[in-house]
């Protein structure tokens, strides 16, 4: 198998944490893979809000360079994925639209064919490199640690549908559990953070990412993994405006998936990036170093018997 | 037909319609759009209701409201809609019309044509053009955020001289067409 991975914009500026671990993690599983080049930004949650032909025009131009390829396209930010599926999806089925979208595209020099593979992070790591081969390589449990899982929408319905439920995926709480990690029941996994409202109309914004976060301290979770950038981004820095709209305080850490994965496989946290987490994920450590301890003194009881 | 009784006073934005075929013509009220909507409870129409306001020619009306710009793109309603009406990206052309005619907060307006314009220089998004532009006619704004600026400066997040693509004048070329085919709605 042979990917070409897109990175995306915020993964190279405000998400780093994420990028750094999952590129850590990627290496540590043997995956190998090369930068799109000369990749553009898809048009976020933009794009469709200035032009329609933009929105499916920008993801196109990637398509279409990974057509080049003839790699699968890896990425591991959501509204990338959204929009790269979406334009895939909407083009195939329309011809008039394609014919404008292919319009748009030879202005550099470039045509979308329709045979752009895509895959999500997440697919790669659970249906390629597969579970069994992620337990075997975990060399500290996360035994006792309490994660929620946190899906995200256009995670839960546009990406899932292709290699899960889309009103139930469980696929994320499958590999948080060969991590040895508790995934508790977490009824608000697929709610959406409120993307960029939480910086474009903070009076919206704000109360639903504390939503999130009091529905993962009901749940007694130790912290929250999500599987999206900007997911990780709402989540982690507005916890304060969170905080206020619910007239409470939050110190919930919040984990993007890789970043726990490589806590499992035991790599330094600087190189998953977690020191630039605005949540310090201090009690996690603490967590999984207890969760460690009481494990070998276990080991060491069941010895002595 | 009831569809054609139903068709629209005004001349129906041609985005409007799902490149699919379904339009908020099929709506037929049920609701899980916006039961679906996380942020329907800021709207003074819900998704529901702006389904409705299409299907009676109120564009103007809908748009005016601000709901659209409420819309996360989450794509919850679209998934479930059980006359496959896309309504994301019928909010998205709601958008468009708040966007284009001004009818957007200045603010928000802003926010999205920073963004584009941005991306449109260097194919990609590039925080400090993209904060100057849209801080700049508004400095107040940068009140609000401050604590968010801190941490992504002190944590390394903002990159002083981001990457492009290779090849601008290209991309701009793309801009160019895209709005040449739409005539910019």
């Amino acid at each position: 198998m042979s990917y070409v991975y897109y990175p995306g914009c915020s993964l190279t500026g405000t998400a780093r944490e994420c990028e750094e671990s999952i590129q850590s993690v990627m290496r540590f599983l043997g995956v190998k893979w090369t930068e799109l080049e000369d990749w553009n930004c898809c048009g976020a949650a933009v794009a469709t809000g200035v032009s329609y032909l933009l929105s499916l025009a920008l993801p196109a131009r990637n398509l279409a360079l990974s057509e080049k390829t003839e790699a699968d396209l890896v990425t591991g930010c959501s509204r990338c994925y959204l929009n790269l599926i979406r334009a895939q999806h909407y083009i195939q089925h329309n011809a008039n639209l394609k014919r404008d979208v292919n319009a748009v595209l030879a202005e550099a020099g470039i045509q979308y064919a329709g045979t752009a593979r895509l895959r999500h992070l997440l697919d790669v790591i659970i249906n390629d490199v597969g579970l069994d081969t992620v337990a075997e390589k975990v060399t500290q449990p996360l035994s006792g640690l309490q994660v929620a899982a946190y899906y995200g929408c256009c995670q839960g319905m546009w990406t899932y549908a292709q290699f899960d439920s889309t009103e139930d995926p469980t696929c994320f709480d499958r590999l948080l559990a060969a991590l040895g990690a508790e995934v508790v029941y977490y009824p608000l996994k697929q709610a959406c953070c409120g993307g960029t409202l939480s910086m474009s109309k903070r009076a919206v914004g704000a109360p639903l990412i504390g939503d999130l976060l009091l529905a993962a301290i009901a749940v007694e979770a130790d912290c929250i993994v999500t599987a999206c950038p900007l997911c990780t981004f709402n989540l982690n820095s507005f916890q304060n405006e969170a905080g206020r709209a619910k007239g409470t305080k939050f110190n919930m850490p919040v984990l993007f998936v890789t970043q726990l994965m490589g806590l499992a496989f035991g790599l330094p946290p600087k190189t998953l990036g977690l020191h630039r987490n605005v949540v310090p994920p201090d009690p996690v450590y603490r967590k999984i170093a207890a969760g460690a301890a009481a494990s070998s003194a276990e080991a060491v009881a069941s010895g002595t018997k | 037909m009831a569809v054609q009784a139903l068709a629209p006073r005004s001349e129906p934005v041609r985005v409007m319609k799902d490149p699919l075929g379904n339009s908020f013509e099929y709506c037929y009220q049920c609701g899980l759009c916006t039961a679906s909507c996380r942020t329907a409870f800021a709207m003074k129409f819900t998704p529901r209701q702006v389904m409705n306001l299409l299907q009676l020619g109120c564009e103007d009306e809908a748009a005016a409201s601000g709901s659209g710009m409420l819309c996360t793109a989450c794509y919850s309603c679209t998934f479930r809609c059980p006359r496959g009406v896309a309504v994301t990206d019928m909010m998205a052309a709601i958008q468009r019309l708040n966007i284009h005619r001004k009818h957007a907060d200045r603010d928000i307006r802003r926010f999205y044509l920073s963004f584009m314009r941005t991306v449109e220089r260097h194919g990609r998004f590039h925080e400090i053009e993209f904060m100057t532009r849209y801080f700049l006619p508004n400095p107040l704004l940068l009140r609000a955020e401050l604590g968010v600026g801190f941490h992504l400066l002190t944590k390394g997040k903002i990159s002083l001289n981001p990457a492009g693509v290779k090849n601008t004048k290209a991309m701009a070329a793309m801009f160019h067409k895209a709005e040449e085919i739409e005539g910019r709605l």
